[in-house]
Parts: C-alpha cells; sequence; structure tokens
C-alpha cells in the first residue's frame, strides 16, 4: 500500500513538472520573438525600410556594415565607456557603504539610512533640470556629455545600498569577529570573507551598474543634446527614427539593436551562475 | 607567561543595558578558568571585551601586565573559538586553518607544517581540503579549535564551544578539550552555561549573575562551600534543596529544625557554626540529594511521600513531598538498596528521609548569604 502511495506521489509530481516545463517553454518562445524578428530584419538587405513579412527575402552584412560606417561607432564607444567607469565606481562605493552600514555603528547611521531611502523615492527626473545646469556649468554636457554621465550615475550611487546592505547582514557577524582575531584588518574582512561570500550581490551590483547607463535614454538625450558625439547608442539610434530617416535607417537601426544587445548578453550568460550559488552554507551551524 | 586581569571592568551597551558590572578577576598564567552563569549574565560580553570585539566602558583588562583596551583583537595575543563555529564557508579546512598565519605573511611552508600538525592533533587530517559545509558539528568544532590553536596565542578563549553539540559528542570533546589544554599549556577562559562542563574543565570557576560576579573558586571551594544561595542552587545537579527553618543552639550543639524533624549538625559544619558564633535563628537550609537519605524513623526523620522515581542507572532521584507540600529531591544509589526494597518505591510509597549532619548549609535568609562565611 506504501509502495502505491509512494507511486501515485511520483506520477502527480512529474505531472505538475511537465505541466510547468510547458507553460515556461511558451512563455519564453513570446519573449524571444521580439529578438528573433529584430535579428531577422538586421539581415534583410533588399530593402531598408519597414515591411509586412518577416523572413528576408535577400541576406546579408550590408547593414552591419552601414553601422560601422556612420556615427554609430562613436556612440557605441561613448556607452561603453559610460557603462564600464560607471559599473567600476558604484560597485566600489555602493559595496563599501553597504558594509559601513551594515557592520559599523556610529552616531546618525539610522537617519542617514532613512534619509537616503526617502531620498532614493523621489524620481531621478525631478533633479533633471537643476542637474543639466550645473553640469553645462561645468562644462560637461553635449561634447563632453561622457564624463557628465558618468559623474552623474556614480554620485548618487551610495544611495543604491539596501540591496547589498540586506545581503551582508545576513552573513554571520562572527565571522567578521573570528578574522578580526585571526588578524584581519576591516578592509581584508571585507574583500576576504565578505565579498567571496556576497559573489552573487556583487555580481548583481557590477550589472545592474553597467546596464542603467547601457540603456540610458531619457538623461543621456538631455545632457548630449544636438552633439552627435556626445551621444550613447539610444540616443544616437533614436535619430535614425525620425520621419525623415526611417525608411533609410531602419533595418541599420536593427543591426544596432542586436550589437547592443551582444555585451549585455555576453555578461549575463558568463554571471548568471553566481545568481544560483548558495555560497554562506556551512558558516554556522546547520 | 600569560596572566589576564580585569580590574573594575563594566559594560554599558548603547540601549544603556549594563551587561557586567565591576568585574574584578585575577586569572594566573596557565589557569583554566570557566564563567558560568545563566544565559544573560554577561559571561561572552566580559569575555568579547578581553578579546577586544566590545569597548570596554569602565575599568582595565591587563594582558600580561599591559592594559590592553585600546588594542585591536588581533594585537591582544589572544585566539578565540566562537559558539556557532565562525568558520569560513568559502575556505576549505585547510585555508580556514591557515587563515591567521597568512595574514600574518608567514611562508607557505611554515603554514603547510603548522597547520598538517594541528590537523593531526585534532584528528582532521582526513578533512584538510573540504569545505565546512562538508563537515558534522563536531569536526566543524574541531577546524573552529584548530584555526585558534595555530595562533600560538597567550590567551585562549572559548565562548560555549560545546553547546551546538549533542550530549554525546559534548562529552567526548569535553574530555578532548582537557587533553588540548595539556598540549597547550597556555590561559584558557572558558564560558559556559553548564555547570557540569564548569565543574570538569576549570581549575577556577567564576560564577556570575545579571552582570555580577557571586563567586570565584575552585569546582571544590564553589561545591563544598558555596557564598550564597544562587551559587549553592546553581552548581551541582539535581540542584540543592532548600529549606526554610530554624537553627537551635542547645548545651552548644546546634540543631535544624526542618518539617518538624530535630537533625543535629556534625562535624567542620557545627564546629564552624559555633566559632562563627552564629546565634540560634531563621535560616534558609540548603540540602544536596545526594546528602539526604532513607531513614527508618524517629526525631531526626521527616516523613513524606513518594511523587516520581527517576532510574538513572547508578542512582535513583526520588522526588519526595512533605506533609506541607514541600518537594524534595532525594539521590540513591541504587545499589544501596535490595531488589525488594527498590520495588517498593514507586508513586505514592510514604518514607521517611533525613538529612546528613556533616553535609549542611546555612543561608541568611534576607541576605541569601552563607552563614559561614
Ligand atoms: N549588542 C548588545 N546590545 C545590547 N545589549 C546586549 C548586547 N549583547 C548583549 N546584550 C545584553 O547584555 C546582557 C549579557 O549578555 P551576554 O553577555 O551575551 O550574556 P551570556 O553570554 O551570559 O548569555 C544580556 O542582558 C543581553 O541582553
Ligand atoms: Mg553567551
Amino acid at each position: 500500500m506504501n509502495e502505491k502511495r509512494h507511486m501515485g506521489l511520483r506520477t502527480l509530481n512529474r505531472i505538475s513538472n511537465t505541466t510547468i516545463y510547458i507553460l515556461l517553454i511558451i512563455i519564453s518562445i513570446i519573449w524571444l520573438l521580439p529578438f528573433i524578428f529584430i535579428v531577422l530584419q538586421s539581415f534583410r538587405v533588399e530593402s531598408t525600410y519597414q515591411v509586412g513579412y518577416v523572413i528576408p527575402h535577400e541576406w546579408g552584412w550590408q547593414n552591419y556594415i552601414n553601422l560601422w560606417n556612420s556615427d554609430f561607432k562613436r556612440w557605441y564607444l561613448n556607452t561603453f565607456i559610460i557603462a564600464l567607469a560607471a559599473a567600476v565606481f558604484i560597485t566600489i562605493i555602493q559595496l563599501c557603504m553597504s558594509y559601513t552600514l551594515s557592520r559599523f555603528r556610529f552616531k546618525l547611521r539610522g537617519p542617514l539610512m532613512r534619509f537616503m531611502l526617502i531620498l532614493g523615492m523621489f524620481p531621478g527626473m525631478l533633479t533633471m533640470i537643476i542637474l543639466y545646469r550645473v553640469l553645462s556649468d561645468l562644462g560637461l554636457t553635449q561634447a563632453n556629455a561622457v564624463p557628465g554621465l558618468i559623474l552623474v550615475s556614480v554620485a548618487s550611487s551610495g544611495m543604491g545600498y539596501y540591496v547589498s546592505k540586506g545581503f551582508f547582514d545576513t552573513i554571520p557577524k562572527s565571522l567578521d569577529e573570528a578574522a578580526r582575531v585571526d588578524g584581519a584588518t576591516r578592509f581584508q574582512v571585507l574583500y576576504k570573507i565578505i565579498l567571496p561570500l556576497a559573489k552573487p550581490i556583487v555580481i548583481y551590483t557590477i550589472l545592474t551598474a553597467f546596464m542603467g547607463p547601457w540603456g540610458d535614454f531619457v538623461f543621456a538625450r538631455y545632457v548630449a543634446f544636438g552633439t552627435s558625439s556626445g551621444y550613447n547608442v539610444a540616443v544616437g539610434m533614436y535619430s535614425w527614427l525620425t520621419n525623415d530617416q526611417i525608411a533609410r535607417m531602419y533595418t541599420t537601426f536593427c543591426a544596432g539593436g542586436v550589437i547592443v544587445a551582444v555585451p549585455v548578453t555576453i555578461l549575463f550568460l558568463c554571471l548568471q551562475k553566481y545568481y544560483v550559488e548558495g555560497v554562506t552554507g556551512g558558516a554556522v551551524k546547520g | 607567561m600569560a596572566s589576564v586581569k580585569l580590574t573594575g571592568v563594566k559594560k554599558i551597551y548603547d540601549n544603556k543595558v549594563v551587561a557586567v558590572h565591576d568585574f574584578d578577576l585575577d586569572i594566573h598564567d596557565k589557569e583554566f578558568v570557566v564563567f558560568v552563569g545563566p544565559s544573560g549574565c554577561g559571561k561572552s560580553t566580559t569575555l568579547r571585551m578581553i578579546a577586544g570585539l566590545e569597548d570596554i566602558s569602565e575599568g582595565t583588562v591587563e594582558i600580561d601586565g599591559e592594559v590592553v583596551n585600546d588594542l585591536q583583537p588581533k594585537d591582544r595575543g589572544i585566539a578565540m573559538v566562537f559558539q556557532n563555529y565562525a568558520l569560513y564557508p568559502h575556505m576549505s579546512v585547510y585555508d580556514n586553518i591557515a587563515f591567521s598565519l597568512r595574514l600574518k605573511k608567514v611562508p607557505e611552508d611554515v603554514v603547510y607544517e603548522k597547520v598538517t600538525n594541528a590537523a593531526e592533533v585534532l584528528g582532521i587530517t582526513d578533512y584538510l581540503m573540504r569545505k565546512p559545509r562538508a563537515l558534522s558539528g563536531g569536526q566543524r568544532q574541531r577546524v573552529a579549535i584548530g584555526r585558534a590553536m595555530v595562533r600560538d596565542s597567550k590567551v585562549f578563549l572559548m565562548d560555549e564551544p560545546l553547546s551546538n553539540l549533542d550530549a554525546k559528542l559534548r562529552n567526548q570533546m569535553r574530555a578532548e578539550i582537557i587533553l588540548l589544554r595539556q598540549k597547550l599549556d597556555t590561559t584558557f577562559i572558558y564560558v559556559t552555561h553548564d555547570q557540569t562542563e564548569a565543574m570538569t574543565l576549570g581549575d577556577r570557576i567564576v560564577i556570575m549573575k545579571d552582570g555580577f560576579i557571586m563567586q570565584v573558586g575552585t569546582p571544590t571551594e564553589v561545591f563544598e562551600m558555596p557564598h550564597n544561595l544562587f551559587v549553592a542552587e546553581f552548581i551541582g545537579a539535581p540542584k540543592m534543596n532548600i529549606v526554610k527553618t530554624n537553627l537551635l543552639l542547645e548545651n552548644g550543639k546546634y540543631y535544624v529544625t526542618p518539617f518538624g524533624a530535630k537533625i543535629p549538625v556534625e562535624g567542620e559544619k557545627g564546629r564552624m557554626l559555633a566559632e562563627k558564633n552564629v546565634q540560634p535563628q531563621e535560616i534558609l537550609l540548603g540540602v544536596r540529594p545526594e546528602h539526604i537519605v532513607l531513614s527508618e524513623g524517629g526525631e531526626h526523620a521527616i516523613p513524606c511521600s513518594l511523587v516520581v522515581n527517576e532510574m538513572m542507572g547508578s542512582e535513583l532521584h526520588l522526588h519526595v513531598d512533605t506533609a506541607d507540600g514541600s518537594r524534595l529531591i532525594v539521590r540513591i544509589p541504587t545499589i544501596d538498596l535490595d531488589s525488594a526494597g527498590r520495588s517498593e518505591l514507586v508513586a505514592g510509597h510514604d518514607l521517611h528521609i533525613t538529612f546528613e549532619g556533616k553535609a549542611m548549609h546555612f543561608f541568611d535568609p534576607g541576605t541569601e548569604k552563607n552563614l559561614l562565611v
């Protein structure tokens, strides 16, 4: 009888698993459709405007060659520089901030945290005009938009402490203490103990810090307004979508979209396993 | 050479909780001192102040005659084993033990030698390449000890190192800590809430309550001459029976009168009462369960009825109620009874007990202090 019940459970499990898989497959197909569509369009060379079919009649690299000969290179480089610099600085600042708030006790720590949390709730758009004024006074707009945009994204990054602080809080403090007794400085505790244990959150921080400027449009457009050499990809490519350009540039636009997606896709493919990895097991009893 | 001296040490936490009051203690070189007391009495706080993990609000901590109040943990020459082991989960056992040596930039071949030596001593050589999560509780505990061992520190601090282990493993590890202590031959400060651990491990025991030291002494001293009611009840298991009664003085001889019986105080205790010239008065009488015996009746006998009989193997723990409803615990070696006597001892059975006159403790009902101290 026991055996029978066991079998019954297993069958049930299998059925529910199958259902979940089928659902997930359907969802991912729906998700992938737009990407597949854009990739196909980017290889269409018989015409450059929007058409009513999906599979290209003639395949070729012409759109990518067009990209290479346009300002796209410059925009791409701009975006890459901004995103990379932002990723490096934001990651450092945010992780140090989180470590400090998680491990140190000092006067006004609580109020400071609340203050930053509330400040972070205001939409960034509100500050756009004044930020633009400041940047323009510093000479960091239009042609100098790249350093300007780096400055803007890095400047407020300490306020994004809560995700990583929350994670650091789950790492037992006795590990810090053991390391300090073992002779580690506070900084060594951070990079020899906390960061290796918080690898998923470090990766997450790097990815989000990189992705923000990579996909930025509104602010980038505002700061670089009218000067092509200061554009990032999103702003630059947007200029191809105006009424007089779109018929000529539509397929090139799609090719640009594919190129923009490449580094992000690679980043995610390389780093996704760290999301899954649970590293804290065995730190304390249990 | 490492003595530890605490003078007027006090800890006030940010939330105004005073966790430790005026702690004075002189720990000699190579002494094994145990802090024991119920949970929340400030043992860990005191240990952590010695380690440098907690600021000292008032007073001084000296290690080897040097005031260390403002030194970082790593500069105090201490090693510490934590209750939850605090192993670095992302490092192998080898790397865990080697961590402090590598921070000191010790050459890798010396590191290898020290780590393998420690592993040998602790019997964890086979697990050196494993991660902590692949170890059992006892193995983790050994790694934690190994990590502290290789530091060659002057003082070895342990905060409830055995309390996460099951009873059997705890007994085994307790014996190993005694061996370890012989091998390391340094000063140990050991924190536990378990009086058995304290009694078996400590050269001296510091019994604490609510941030105050209740008594400092060797296991024998605290067991035989508890300075106050708290220590009397805390040390020893099952715990000491306390009875409110009167102390009488007749013809130069002291008697106690629990539950209507009249029992003479004998031996050294009687002499000490006389020396101290203790006057007849109301007292709290303390008698350990092993110092209560079955009796045939008579002037010194207390009638009572058996409520629970716990068979512990080599001894019986009898929970008995006296006529006025007070519960006493009596501990009787099993071999003192023949099988007929044993089979009689069922719940509801009426019996007579009496207290051994030479093993009684007398406390002032007001101050709860031992009248003989
Ligand atoms: N970080 C802290 N902040 C405030 N109070 C604390 C802190 N740590 C411990 N305490 C308090 O100090 C007292 C002693 O704690 P502790 O030394 O951990 O006791 P024990 O180790 O003897 O169980 C307790 O009342 C506890 O609540
Ligand atoms: Mg404790």
